[in-house]
């Protein structure tokens, strides 16, 4: 049982924030991905939470006791490093075997626990060897075991599979997952990866420059992104986002115009996904030459420039066409989210 | 099963091949003429008729009945009691590494790991003393260490090679452990380490070669020292150098520039045991800032 309870968090050195006011509640066995740019205060908070970082202001609390004061020892975390951080003079056993040494675990158990930690990442045949005689993949569930062998309470992977190669980590992302469901321990995922956020997720906390922009289950921060920035940083491709303006229901920007909105008139942020858009003939409510095609092999990605952006729409797999044709692009206005053109920030909380 | 490309032209592998066993020659002259030499009389290593009777010792047949002689190491050793000055030396060097080593090791791994800027001022005042010629010290320690009356003695010595050593130690440690990721401290402390249990069981272990290599430097300082050891010891606590320039001091008598002969390889001959032994350690010491593990 451990429920991680972040209070009016803050990290600044100097001027600089780096984390700023974050509150959160993390109950119990909760999968945690922490996700945004790089330098957006995702690690830091990871990191407060280890107690490798001191926060400047705000309180850390977990299972309901503060652990400010506490050594990242006594905090009961284990912690996967993005650079694994394995200790290059022992080998895969003493690794893992590691934790438990220094804090005094039974010597009688080390073995059986070595021993299920490294079946649970199938490291078997590799507990001789060296950290420098193994694969990136393996080095990193080394790590994965090293941090699950002493069952802690609190689980923090800080961005483990940014150093695999693409087809690795999908693998290794599926037995991160797998291993999360077995051991039901509170996790805290850190990521610039929308689509590992995505996959791993209970809840994600979209973040940049240090400010939480949303809390929200994958599909929340899919489906409905609460200001721009989320809309612009969750899906592959991101969010299309058009700037222009709305009256009577109508919102008009260049070579567009799609009726049917429920806001208040005035300038306006537009946004809809590539997958929600058709790609047709005509009839459609953008019109425009296409800037580009790409082929991905399960469809077809068609863009084309409106004002300063790229917008793009998914069509067939066999749609065909050439550079400087004219489409029509089809937005259904019940999948058109609208965001404040100042402040970023969604307009009511449904589409359309 | 080189293959054309990689090949080495025949001209260009003779010249290197030349180029290396001239180099080793030069090299190796001075010790193997020293080594020889030590077995023969005066007359004849520092012969002025013929430089060939230092090689073929007529003078040492005469005297001894046969072209060596071990006369120097035994008046080196038996009759003006070496093996006092090679124990001094011994007690010197061992404590002016641990000394050092202790010091530089936990003063550069927390150097390394400080985040404040005034490390960087601290290491640079410590590269000024290092430049300092030792011997501008010493003459400032004369007189207090006369009035203290602590001038003499081992323990004195040492605590001066340790004040000269300790920036170059300091130095080279605090880089050895800025190669050592930071990451592998932290997950120390996550998987329950105390900070110096960190530093003991994880980082320590790492940084074993660039401790060796820094104790070998530190080691042949104090070996080798000259101007410290002879400005600041009696003559019954001398350590080797010392004694040897002592030897070499009295040429009045024969025999005398025979012993400092037959001393100075006694001396070397540890030198490159040691070195021997170590080089693995020392070679991956050396070499452990340029390739990041």
């Amino acid at each position: 049982m451990a429920e991680i309870v972040l209070s009016g968090v803050s990290k600044r050195w100097g001027s600089f924030v780096g984390v700023d006011k974050f509150d959160l509640t993390i109950p119990d066995r909760e999968f945690l991905v922490l996700l945004g740019p790089s330098g957006c205060g995702k690690t830091t908070t990871m990191r407060m939470i280890a107690g490798l970082e001191d926060p400047t202001e705000g309180d850390i609390l977990i299972d309901g006791k503060v652990v400010n004061n506490l050594e990242p020892k006594d905090r009961d975390v284990a912690m996967v490093f993005q650079s694994y951080a394995l200790y290059p003079n022992m080998n895969v056993y003493e690794n893992i075997r590691f934790p438990l040494k220094v804090r005094g675990a039974d010597p009688a158990t080390h073995k059986d626990k070595v021993m299920r930690a490294s079946a649970m990442v199938e490291l078997d045949d590799f507990l001789d060897r060296k950290p420098a005689e193994l694969s990136g993949g393996q080095r990193q569930r080394v790590a994965l075991a090293r941090a699950i062998v002493r069952e802690p309470n609190v689980f923090l992977m800080d961005e483990p599979l940014s150093n695999l190669d693409a087809k690795l980590r999908v693998s290794t992302r599926a037995q991160i997952k797998n291993l999360s469901h077995e051991l039901a321990v509170t996790t805290i995922y850190v990521t610039h990866d929308q689509i590992e956020a995505m996959t791993l997720a209970d809840r994600v906390v979209v973040m940049e420059k240090g400010v939480v922009q949303q809390v929200g289950s994958p599909t929340e921060i899919y489906n409905y992104p609460a200001n721009t920035f989320v809309a612009g940083f969750i899906g592959n491709p991101a969010m299309n986002l058009l700037d222009g303006m709305i009256s009577g229901g109508v919102f008009t920007a260049a070579k567009t115009e799609i009726t049917g909105l429920q806001a208040p008139d005035g300038p306006v942020t537009l946004g809809f996904r590539a997958e929600d858009a058709e790609v047709t003939d005509q009839g459609g409510q953008i019109t425009a030459p296409i800037y580009t095609l790409e082929l991905l092999g399960d469809a077809t990605m068609v863009s084309v420039r409106i004002g300063g952006v790229l917008v793009s729409a998914k069509a067939d797999k066999s749609f065909r066409a050439e550079i400087d044709d004219m489409v029509s692009i089809r937005i259904p206005h019940d999948h058109c989210h609208l965001f404040d053109a100042t402040t970023g920030l969604r307009i009511g909380d449904k589409p359309g | 099963m080189a293959s054309k490309a990689q090949r080495v032209p025949l001209g260009l592998r003779l010249t290197t091949s030349l180029f290396i066993i001239v180099w080793l020659i030069l090299a190796a002259f001075p010790f193997f003429w020293t080594l020889w030499g030590s077995f023969k009389v005066e007359l004849d290593f520092f012969s002025i008729a013929d430089w060939t009777n230092a090689l073929f010792g007529p003078r040492t047949q005469e005297t001894y009945g046969s072209p060596f002689t071990g006369a120097g190491y035994y008046g080196a050793w038996v009759q003006e009691d070496f093996w006092r000055a090679a124990i001094n030396t011994f007690i010197v060097c061992f404590f002016v590494v641990c000394t050092s080593l202790t010091i530089g090791t936990l003063g550069g791994y927390a150097l390394s790991r400080s985040g404040f800027r005034y490390t960087f001022w601290l290491l640079i005042i410590a590269l000024i003393f290092r430049a300092m010629p030792p011997i501008t010290l010493v003459a400032g320690y004369m007189l207090p260490f006369f009035e203290w009356n602590v001038w003499g003695i081992l323990p004195t010595t040492i605590i001066v090679l340790v004040a000269i050593n300790q920036p170059f130690t300091l130095w080279m440690l605090h880089s050895f452990f800025q190669n050592i990721p930071k990451e592998l401290d932290e997950s120390a402390k996550v998987d329950g380490c105390t900070q110096f249990q960190a530093f003991r069981h994880v980082i320590v272990p790492v940084m074993w070669p660039g401790v060796i290599t820094t104790g070998l430097f530190s080691f042949l300082l104090a070996y080798n020292d000259f101007a410290v050891t002879s400005m600041l010891l009696s003559e019954s606590n001398r350590t080797m150098i010392p004694e040897i320039a002592a030897f070499l001091g009295t040429t009045y008598t024969e025999g005398n520039v025979m012993f400092a002969v037959a001393a100075v390889v006694s001396a070397t001959a540890p030198l490159f045991i040691l070195v021997m032994f170590f080089q693995r350690q020392i070679v991956s010491g050396l070499t452990a800032g340029a390739v990041k593990g």
